[in-house]
């Protein structure tokens, strides 16, 4: 353990001297020992890739700030978990912006698509304008004819982000159709 | 975005050369330099307060002169550790300023108590915090200019500690220059202020030091 652990060391060393061999050694083995600790706080393997990029090139971008004479990974950790902690940050923030009232969204789950009576197909156009996963859901609980519920089974969603994605699609057909 | 496998190449494509960022005690140790001679330097031209030797064998009075310049130190050394991503792997150094902060406080607290009965009041007031202000501008951009060549992952504690440090400058050369023995105004105007602008140091790390 100690000598893997002092390989990353020596690696480091290595490539403060300008050998781009150990230090794309270094980095592959670097996002190795990273990715498992990303996937246990990311749900998507897309944002895993994602911030372990921003990881990567935040390692490049800071490596003057190792000298090859502390231990390589806790310096590797704290440069992640800001990573981490700032994707994170951005992440609820966004989704704080666009939170709805579960009440608001089980209210309009009540009623029609629209008020006045139109049928899916009659604004099957607008639907297939809206984002993909939100028009994939409406096709699916307004012309196939499944709950929320069975969308979010077959989408691989939970029951109340299938709400929340069908509230926002409804807010945005409301305002296109008003119009 | 690129695979990893093509970011890595593309990253050690860049490898060159790399000289490794100083020592934090090395980096506090100039940044303690470079406090001291703008200490003495400004003390030569604006001079010392009369009768700073007999003052200084008052015992509180001495102990808060070696409690600022403790501040001073121990901010130092926090602002250089936190410059680097893992506080250089010295996390207990780098929470140094709260030991000594503490002790300050008391020390105040302290010197307080014994001034009784208590010194008059100065005739001026928000003057002091004015020129600790002006006095700190230069350390304080001397410091956030050196910090901003490493790699934060604390920015807003480090930009807290960089602030002290200029203000405890400051705070540090007014008490070496200024008549004063006012312990009430001392704490109104000289170190709550240096304290409030420690805290607004919180926001402006944000700014200054996120990378």
């Amino acid at each position: 353990m100690a000598d893997k652990s002092e390989h990353f060391e020596a690696l480091m060393r290595q490539a403060l001297d300008g050998d781009k061999r150990a230090y794309a050694d270094l980095l592959q083995e670097t996002a190795r020992f990273l990715r498992p600790f990303l996937a246990r706080h990311l749900n998507f393997s897309t944002e895993v890739d994602d911030v372990l990029q921003e990881i990567l090139l935040s390692i490049h971008k800071a490596r003057h700030t190792y000298d090859g004479n502390r231990p390589y990974k806790p310096w590797a950790y704290a440069i992640a978990k800001f990573r981490l902690q700032d994707h994170l940050r951005a992440h609820y923030a966004d989704h704080l912006r666009y939170a709805v009232e579960l009440s608001e969204v089980e209210n309009d789950l009540q009623e029609p698509v629209t008020k006045s009576g139109m049928t899916y197909e009659s604004i099957s156009g607008e639907v297939e304008k809206l984002p993909p996963r939100q028009a994939e859901i409406l096709r699916m609980m307004h012309q196939e004819g499944y709950t929320a519920k069975e969308v979010a089974e077959k989408v691989g969603m939970k029951e109340s982000a299938v709400k929340v994605a069908a509230h926002r699609a409804y807010k945005i057909l409301r305002k296109k159709l008003e119009r | 975005m690129v695979n990893i496998e093509e970011l890595v190449e593309s990253l050690a494509q860049d490898a060159a050369v790399v000289q490794p960022a100083p020592h934090p005690f090395a980096l506090a140790a100039k940044w303690l330099a470079a406090a001291a001679a703008y200490i003495v330097l400004s003390l030569v031209f604006s001079g010392l307060r009369p009768g700073l030797m007999a003052e200084l064998h008052e015992p509180w009075f001495l102990a808060e002169i070696i409690l600022l310049g403790g501040i001073l130190v121990a901010t130092s050394l926090s602002a250089a550790l936190l410059a680097f991503p893992d506080l250089h792997q010295k996390r207990r150094a780098a929470f140094a300023p709260v030991v000594i902060l503490a002790l300050f406080a008391l020390t105040i607290i302290f010197s307080w108590h014994a001034d009784n009965p208590p010194a008059p009041l100065p005739v001026h007031s928000y003057q002091c915090t004015v020129s600790i202000a002006l006095f700190a501008l230069l350390p304080a951009a001397w410091m956030f200019y050196g910090m901003r060549k490493f790699a934060s992952t604390h920015y807003r504690l480090a930009g807290s500690i960089a602030l002290l440090y200029a203000f405890s400058i400051g705070a540090l050369w007014l008490r070496l220059h200024e008549q004063n023995d006012s312990l009430i105004h001392v704490i109104q105007w000289h170190y709550i202020p240096m304290i409030a602008f420690g805290a607004l140091g919180l926001w402006l790390g944000k700014v200054m030091l996120k990378w």
